[in-house]
């Protein structure tokens, strides 16, 4: 018998890769696009409901000859996902949706479904590896997204089949030539967050809270003095981090360090103000049997594309945890992942609270 | 995998080897066009010609009366708009139908609406039965047209459409009936039974996509839709699909000389899936259960259950069947017929629809009755893991 995948597919070159691979080993595979939002009339030149990837997808599975479905997870995605990125720039953080996507609606409502379809696995496009039912990066550094999985339950990574995590952006292109999906092989990899078709963000929270949320209205820009620097249009367009549209007439760059949601101030401060070399996170979820303890010394990461910085576990409990960085790092953001490391090896994440500038000490012990 | 199940005649049916056979002449030495005067024109011509006199004999119509379209959103559109275009201008604005309509309707007549219309929606029992107060209410003199259809595509409901015809009539408006699921089904007689159009399709009986007709009783005033040549008499300009008219007209003496037939073995078999399918889901619900039913359809609920994932299973158990309407997207949306008969959305988006019909056989239903309730038990049994 052989065993059923349920493949995610959006109709891209990597799911729809990771689908002709598992056909070719002989796996009984399932295609299945998620529908997710609908753009409605407000972006006219793309149609509605993200045809023309499902489309895509189907016609990849046409040529597989396998079945494909959609699976219409609207309501799921927008309460878990939608919402949440809309409350989390609220309440002055940078949300992660695609975090989100994976932990509830890829890895558990999908898989859900696929468990009644009678599937073993379940399978995506990501550039990660599963080796012997634990996480790893994607063998390709530059493209690896397993930044992006560490929410999901421990128990489902035995049942994750990633079959592009081996490969590099370049050979997984090759590979829809070679099984000859030309139709999608060269399709252009979208950077925007699928539900923010154009990018502006500002627009999705003005659907959801009204134009007149909080979020959205003028406050001040102060500086880490207090002085008042200048207005802003709203503290839920800035990141920490962030250069663009700040007050000009410093001596030295400026960045956005802090977001004060209840006073509708956007903190600035040069360069070294944005060093943290402590960072609290909560959400904590652990992708291995035994995590590590208070006093273990791991690698971090604190956003999509920053490297690996070490550090050490300063304060744990089931829920939340803190770090002291043995470097400062720049710009660690409320609202983006904090990613635990062993070289390649996932060992679990944490949504980012804070930072603190000076490096947090262990407890001292009682004599 | 034992053979697969097709219990989905409501969407399509396969084309009858006889109708198959009727047509092919037509793809091969008699290709001519029927508007051509040469020996090929005429071969064509008095081919159609047949077609039509033979269809409309299955509708008690005159051939002058039966109009070949590409199928039943044509018919419904035509229909609508038509007879809208044509009384606007008498002070007949307003269009009534009923919110159980296929999407052919109530989008023609939204249109309608758009181009200034009133729409009016007649209301509905829990059983999708046309309420006549609701009817007395809404069918004035200044309706332009009332349609209504007769056989309910997702959950089977028969109105009574001699009746209601009959009171849109005295009240001088014009009155139609989307017929497709109902032909083969129910005795149509336009002789007797005074409708001012029925829209019929070839694909739910036996005959090929793309081809349909619809009935307008002389004297009906309607602009056509498409402006072109006189194919149709004006109705329906356009080189005539003979090959599918001839098609249609064979699939409509077969469906009709096997109706009573056909309509008890399938009537059986469909209460006796029903049944047991009662039986083993105690909890079902069958929709439109209290109401006079087609008897080719079977519209279920389970409660904690979902269509989509129900429809997925059935599908890899080698079981086709389809929920109320499908997104063009291809996937699952709630129902607006269920939802208009009041059934609650935690119903409706576990509706499964299995509609029996040529292919079905008491082996083929005693398997969806094994099979079915099986599907329902692991698709709860993952719920409750899940909460």
């Amino acid at each position: 018998m052989r065993e059923r995948v349920v493949v995610a597919m959006s109709g891209g070159v990597d799911s729809s890769v990771a689908a002709a691979t598992l056909v070719r080993q002989g796996f009984d595979v399932i295609g299945v696009t998620m529908k997710l939002f609908c753009y409605g009339a407000d972006v006219p030149d793309r149609p509605c409901c993200s045809l023309d990837s499902i489309n895509d997808a189907r016609r990849v599975c046409e040529s597989l000859g396998v079945p494909h479905y959609v699976l219409n997870l609207e309501s799921a995605f927008g309460r878990d996902v939608v919402q949440n990125f809309v409350t989390e720039y609220a309440a002055g953080r940078t949300p992660i949706p695609c975090v989100r996507c994976n932990t509830f609606t890829k890895f558990r409502d999908l898989l859900h479904r696929a468990h009644a379809l009678d599937a073993r696995w379940i399978a995506t496009g990501h550039y990660a590896r599963v080796i012997n039912g634990e996480l790893y990066r994607g063998h390709d550094h530059d493209k690896d997204q397993s930044y992006f999985l560490w929410g999901i339950d421990r128990s489902v990574v035995r049942q994750m089949l990633l079959p592009v995590g081996e490969h590099t952006k370049a050979r997984t292109r090759q590979v829809a030539h070679e099984l000859g999906l030309e139709g999608v092989a060269e399709k252009v990899e979208s950077q925007d967050i699928c539900f923010v078709p154009d990018g502006d963000h500002a627009k999705v929270i003005a659907k959801h809270l009204g134009a007149d949320t909080p979020a959205l209205a003028r406050g001040a820009f102060v500086d880490s003095s207090g002085r008042i620097a200048g207005m802003h249009t709203g503290y839920a367009r800035f990141t920490i981090g962030q250069r663009r549209g700040l007050p000009g007439g410093y001596a030295q760059p400026m960045y956005v360090i802090a977001i004060r949601p209840d006073a509708r101030e956007v903190v600035i401060g040069p360069r070294e103000e944005l060093l943290g070399r402590g960072v609290m996170a909560r959400d904590l979820n652990w992708l291995v049997d035994v995590p590590p303890a208070v006093g273990a010394h791991v690698q971090v990461q604190v956003r999509h594309r920053a490297s690996a910085a070490p550090a050490e576990i300063v304060r744990l409990d089931d829920d939340s945890i803190e770090l002291a960085l043995d470097e400062p790092v720049s710009a660690i953001t409320p609202g983006q992942s904090l990613v635990l490391y062993d070289g390649d090896r996932v060992l679990g994440g944490a949504l980012i609270d804070s930072s603190r500038a000076a490096r947090s000490a262990l407890p001292v012990l009682a004599a | 995998m034992p053979q697969p199940i097709y219990m989905d005649h409501a969407a399509t049916t396969p084309v009858r080897d006889e109708v198959r056979a009727a047509m092919e002449p037509f793809y091969g030495p008699r290709f001519g066009n029927p508007s051509s005067t040469h020996r090929w024109g005429r071969d064509a011509r008095a081919a159609l010609d047949e077609a039509r006199e033979r269809l409309a004999r299955c509708l008690g119509a005159t051939p002058g009366e039966v109009f070949f379209t590409s199928g039943g959103t044509e018919g419904d559109n035509l229909a609508i708009l038509g007879a809208w275009h044509a009384l606007r201008a008498t002070g007949r604005t307003a269009v009534v139908t009923s919110p159980i309509e296929h999407k052919a309707i109530l989008a023609a007549a939204h249109y309608a609406a758009h181009e200034g219309a009133t729409e009016r929606l007649l209301a509905v029992t829990h059983d999708g039965v046309v309420e006549r107060a609701s009817f007395d209410t809404l069918v004035r003199s200044d309706v332009a047209v009332c349609s209504i259809m007769w056989v309910n595509n997702e959950i089977g409901v028969v109105q009574s459409i001699p009746d209601l015809a009959g009171e849109a009539k005295a009240r001088g408006v014009l009155f139609h009936t989307d017929a497709v699921q109902a032909f083969g089904k129910i005795v149509i007689d336009a002789q007797c039974q005074p409708f001012d159009m029925l829209t019929m399709s070839g694909h739910k009986i036996g005959a090929p996509k793309g081809i349909g007709a619809i009935f307008i009783r002389r004297g009906t005033p309607y602009e056509p839709l498409l402006h072109g040549g006189s194919q149709n008499f004006g109705v329906r300009p356009g080189t005539e699909n003979v090959a599918a008219a001839v098609g249609l007209a064979r699939a409509a003496e077969l469906a009709v000389a096997e109706r009573d037939e056909e309509m008890h073995r399938l009537g059986e078999l469909r209460d006796r899936l029903q049944a047991e399918l009662l039986a083993r889901i105690p909890d079902a619900v069958v929709h439109s259960a209290g109401a006079p039913r087609a008897p080719h359809v079977l519209n279920i609920s389970v409660p904690g259950t979902d269509s989509e994932s129900m429809l997925m299973a059935l599908d890899l158990a080698g079981i086709a069947c389809s929920s109320g309407s499908a997104c063009q997207s291809g996937s699952v949306d709630p129902s607006h017929v269920l939802a208009a008969i009041g059934v609650p959305r935690e119903l409706a988006i576990a509706a499964v629809r299995l509609s029996l019909g040529a292919l079905t056989t008491p082996e083929g239903v005693e398997r969806v009755a094994q099979v079915f309730p099986a599907l329902v038990a692991k698709s709860r049994r993952l719920a409750g893991a899940l909460a």
